[in-house]
């Protein structure tokens, strides 16, 4: 071992013990017995249903970008489920251990939660919502959605795809895992430093919380590559770079982001690695390390992300605004320019993260007003989407209502981002609450256009609309949760409350505590919400849908059937203008259906990602807990299973003019969702 | 986020807008007192930070508060019920586009210009709002210089001419120029006094520095704001601000050895054993009578060579059955440095 370890190891089993397993820990007994219910839940229709054969079928083993989109965004839903269980804990915690004669329950001296255990909470809250809830939601997103946008069979990549989507999983995987076995880390979602140094977390926390990041953002890249692939090179016949819709622009400028974003994580987390596995000394303060350089590292990944993933909300923002305007969005080209304005900007302001490090005055101004300049392509967009609005026909469907609702947030977060861009008022509030507010004003706009997104697209996928009215209930609720908690987090950041604080010294802060307290619980009541609209709409549901449920979209996806079946298109489309269904509907074109099919071109099912994200599991639990065979086999497995899929000939298979006619007909008639044709694929390579 | 106003919408807005605009009004009611500590600033430095904070929401508003209520007022006109002018094809107008570029480049423009001040004027290595100003013949008082180390998780405050040290409790004369010399000997921490001085990093084998000075006496609250493990929200300081005569003879007293608990003198050595993690409930005080000269210098180079203080495991894994209210102050066993 060339560093050393705390506690016992062995070589079948690294440092996993029994004592790693929590299984005295009345929250985490519980967190388990929730997971463990609803696991049975679902596991066992399906046993009963017989229905695995379905599931590898139609799921597991696909490249369907809409089944990966959508496995994307379960993942997060599920993820997101988790970080707000997180959230919750936080809140009831913090009022729970206001001022030195605040009650303690269970173990703690104060509150109900000890330190060790509350640390590691608000680091997985941050970690679990920004990397495995938004970052997969959107990304789900973008797939189920731009290769419709665009016109295209499939992403460029198909076979990447449900790779990306595995390590994605099973990143989210390890981090479930550390619940139960072992413990998360407890340095903050941004890996404060030296903090994440082995001397100062000697458990395995941080190294789940490495190996869980390191494993989902390499499939967070492998889609970059993807998406801009597809965008580039994919787009169906008349699809002009300025006949694009706004949402594919983002994704482009989203994924340029990523792809150029993500590896420098990835370097940063590898030298972080290399501090605790071999004893090296890049970021330790001493020995020639350098902390700061971790820092500017993290955060030059850590600021473009923040684009990365307000791009995308932009960009939904950008569709549902004139769909439920009932016009054209209002300076396309300016909005395309903006777009690329703070894709770009985003690489220069990472510095305002640490301005209180005590930089010169020339630093700090320099990244200050870079900062700043952000909010101008920002401001522009705000004026575009409501100058959409003006002299519209503008109706209030739920998901026009989730963007709306972004919007106040936009210019909440905005006013309170333009604030923190000053280094004289940062040093006020660089790390209190204030900071936690303003983000959590951006993050969840980013949330309620996914939310807005989902509602929107949900008929495009499944073949039913949501219930509408639940659905006003739910935004309702979510959005009295948010004014509450972050309303008077505002104001608790002006007390002075610093973050990650799991003992508060002032009483005084109580009143606010308790509103944040209701807040969460106008949370949970949109969650219970949340869930009884998707059982209300499936029991309520109606499937013949037009192309356009909405009967007001405009852009290209609408056009095909709904639901979408998996050849998207039946026949590629032409393109005529910037809002291609909106032009045919003015048209009269809008109801027409091909009736004439060429052959389709299709990839087939393939279980080596499926695979090889097991592995990496395999590879990242066995790093973890220093089980070096494990480790080792998993990498040995993975390369294995790349070099058999490269000599593997996968031509796909063709859909025949007479299936693809039978399968429009069966959609347009029940709404159900087409099923591939199961068939032996194309043997002879080169068939497209 | 304001209220959303339109004949659609209107009878949800009245049902789900009644509780956050009851919790709205709520925190001007609670908002009176000190506990706003940012807005209670008692020192130069706090001040112009306040200062610029007004500023620079006063420049947003004015283009925030035209963009919500212009936001407000679409949304309430174009409601497909109110029947208002419709027009299905508008979707460009080179007047307003360059508005909308224009108006934003201004506020930043604006901004920046402040901006800049306010970094020269809170620069923590020589803000210019403490300097006295130009012409003044007031006899300048040399600034009292004072060394700060953070160790896992306490802060050592050192005075180098007075030859005293504390931990976690920080006394200052008032209206004298403090500047702070900062360094840990652990993980990076965050120095702040709301109410007097601005948040810098407080690093490991690296020197910061800060600067404040108060306007009168009394007591404030200081703390670290940057998260450094399991006894991170113990770590408080206070602040006391004594008059220049009330500062000298604590310091006499200290000197003297009559602040309690006097803890004897700060050595290098005994610093070393104090410096291992402890966690200090009820970020209690501690004094020392003397201190040997180059504490502070040794840290930061013990820091650059290596040296670190691990935490053990137990203090973080399982610390909470060791760290009820009864056991109020827990050193770890000696760690080694590696």
């Amino acid at each position: 071992m060339p560093v050393h370890l705390q506690g016992p190891w062995s070589f079948l089993f690294g440092r996993l013990t029994l004592h790693a397993i929590p299984y005295d820990n009345v929250i985490i007994l519980f967190a388990f017995t929730l997971a463990a219910v609803a696991g049975i839940a679902i596991v066992l229709p399906v046993l009963y249903f017989k229905k695995i054969p379905y599931l590898w079928r139609e799921w597991i083993t696909t490249v369907d970008h809409k089944k990966i989109g959508v496995m994307y965004i379960i993942v997060g839903l599920v993820m997101m489920f988790r970080g707000f269980f997180d959230g919750l804990m936080i809140r009831t915690q913090q009022v729970l251990a206001d001022g030195p004669h605040s009650p303690h329950f269970l173990d703690a001296s104060h509150g109900y939660i000890p330190p060790y255990h509350f640390d590691q909470i608000y680091s997985s809250h941050g970690t679990i919502m920004i990397l495995f809830a938004v970052t997969p939601i959107l990304t789900g997103l973008t797939n189920v959605i731009v290769p419709l946008q665009v016109g295209a069979r499939d992403m460029a990549f198909p076979y990447m795809n449900a790779l990306s989507l595995w390590l994605t999983a099973m990143g989210a995987a390890l981090v479930m895992v550390s619940l139960f076995v072992g413990d998360f880390s407890d340095a903050g979602w941004s890996g404060l430093i030296p903090l994440t140094e082995l001397p100062f977390s000697p458990g395995v926390g941080v190294d789940y919380w490495v190996w869980s990041i390191q494993i989902s953002s390499i499939g967070t890249t492998l889609n970059a590559v993807n998406m801009i692939a597809t965008i580039v090179m994919m787009r169906a016949p008349g699809m002009t770079w300025f006949r694009l819709p706004v949402f594919t622009w983002t994704t482009l400028s989203t994924n340029i982001i990523g792809l150029t974003a993500f590896p420098v994580l990835g370097v940063a987390l590898a030298m972080l690695s290399c501090d605790r596995y071999i004893g090296t000394h890049f970021f330790t303060a001493g020995l020639g390390g350098n902390l700061m350089l971790y820092t500017n590292l993290f955060w030059i990944w850590g600021h473009p992300e923040v684009y990365f993933l307000v791009l995308p909300a932009f960009g939904i923002f950008s569709e549902i605004i004139p769909a439920f305007s009932h016009r054209p969005l209002f300076g396309y080209t300016t909005m395309v320019a903006a777009t690329f304005a703070i894709a770009g900007i985003a690489w220069l302001v990472w510095l305002h993260h640490f301005f209180t490090m005590g930089a010169g005055p020339g630093v700090n101004t320099f990244f200050s007003v870079a900062t700043m300049l952000v909010g101008v392509p920002t401001g522009v967009k705000v004026f575009n989407w409501v100058f959409t609005m003006y002299r519209g026909r503008l109706t209030f469907e739920t998901p026009m209502l989730w963007c709306l609702g972004g919007l106040f947030m936009l210019l909440a977060g905005g006013l309170t981002g333009m604030m923190l861009a000053m280094p004289a008022i940062d040093y006020t509030v660089h790390n209190s609450v204030f900071v936690v507010a303003h983000f959590h004003c951006m993050v969840l706009l980013i949330a309620y256009a996914i939310f807005g997104a989902v509602i929107f697209w949900f008929p495009k996928v499944f073949g039913m609309q949501l219930d509408e009215r639940s659905g006003k209930l739910f935004f309702w609720t979510f959005s009295t949760g948010s004014i509450l908690v972050f309303v008077a987090m505002f104001a608790l950041g002006f007390m002075g409350e610093t973050r990650r604080l799991d003992y508060l010294y002032d009483p005084h802060m109580l009143p606010l505590l308790i509103i944040q307290e209701i807040g969460i619980g106008f949370y949970g009541l949109s969650v219970l919400i949340f869930a009884w609209m998707l059982f209300v709409s499936l029991r309520n549901r109606n499937t013949s849908l037009e192309s356009d449920p909405w009967g007001t979209s405009r852009t290209l996806e609408w056009l095909t059937r709904t639901p979408v079946p998996f050849y998207n298109f039946a026949v590629t489309p032409q393109i005529n203008a910037r809002d291609e269904l909106d032009w045919r509907r003015r048209s009269g074109l809008d109801l027409s259906h091909p009736d004439r099919f060429a052959p389709i071109h299709m990839p087939g099912n393939t279980m080596i990602p499926i695979l090889i994200g097991i592995c990496s599991f395999g590879l990242g639990f066995g790093m973890i807990w220093r089980i070096w065979w494990m480790a080792g086999g998993g990498l040995l497995a993975i390369i294995a299973l790349v070099i058999f899929r490269s000599f593997q000939h996968t031509p796909g298979y063709m859909l025949q003019p007479g299936e693809i006619a039978a399968m429009e007909r069966r959609t347009a008639a029940s709404g159900i969702i087409a099923e591939q044709p199961s068939r032996p694929p194309l043997m002879e390579a080169g068939a497209h | 986020m304001a209220p959303v106003k339109c004949s659609h919408v209107k009878e949800h807005l009245s049902k789900w807008l009644t509780w956050p605009l009851v919790g709205l009004a709520l925190i001007p009611l609670g908002g009176c007192g000190e506990e706003f500590r940012l807005f209670y600033p008692k020192g130069p430095v706090a001040a112009a930070q306040l200062k610029y904070t007004m500023i620079d929401v006063g420049i947003m508003l004015l283009i925030i508060l035209p963009t919500t209520l212009m936001l407000c007022l679409f949304i309430w006109r174009y409601g497909k019920a109110r029947k208002a002018a419709y027009d299905p094809d508008w979707a460009h107008s080179m007047t307003i586009e360059l508005l909308i570029w224009g108006g934003p480049i201004a506020i930043v423009a604006l901004l920046a210009v402040f901006t800049y001040e306010s970094v020269i004027e809170t620069n923590p290595y020589d803000p210019t709002v403490l300097r006295a100003p130009a012409g003044t013949q007031v006899p300048a008082q040399a600034p009292l210089e004072i060394d700060v180390i953070t160790t896992d998780w306490q802060w050592f405050f050192i005075y180098p001419k007075q030859h005293i040290a504390t931990i976690d409790d920080l006394v200052v004369p008032q209206g004298r120029v403090v500047r702070l010399r900062m360094t840990s000997t652990s993980v990076t921490n965050d120095f702040f006094i709301p109410q007097l001085a601005p948040m810098i990093d407080v690093m490991p084998g690296m020197q910061t520095r800060d600067a404040f000075s108060s306007d009168g006496p009394g007591t404030f609250t200081g703390f670290s704001a940057d998260f450094s493990g399991a006894g991170f929200s113990w770590m408080q300081f206070s602040t006391r601000v004594m008059s220049g005569d009330g500062f000298s003879s604590w310091v006499a007293g200290v000197q003297a050895g009559q602040a309690q608990p006097n803890r004897g003198a700060l050595s290098y050595a005994v610093f070393q054993k104090l410096a291992h993690p402890t966690l200090n409930i009820g970020a209690k005080p501690g004094y020392f009578a003397s201190v040997d000269t180059g504490v502070f210098n040794r840290a930061v180079t013990d820091a650059l060579n290596g040296l670190t203080y691990p935490v053990p495991a137990d203090l973080t894994e399982k610390m909470a059955p060791d760290s009820g209210p009864s056991n109020q102050r827990r050193s770890s066993e000696n760690g080694k440095g590696s």
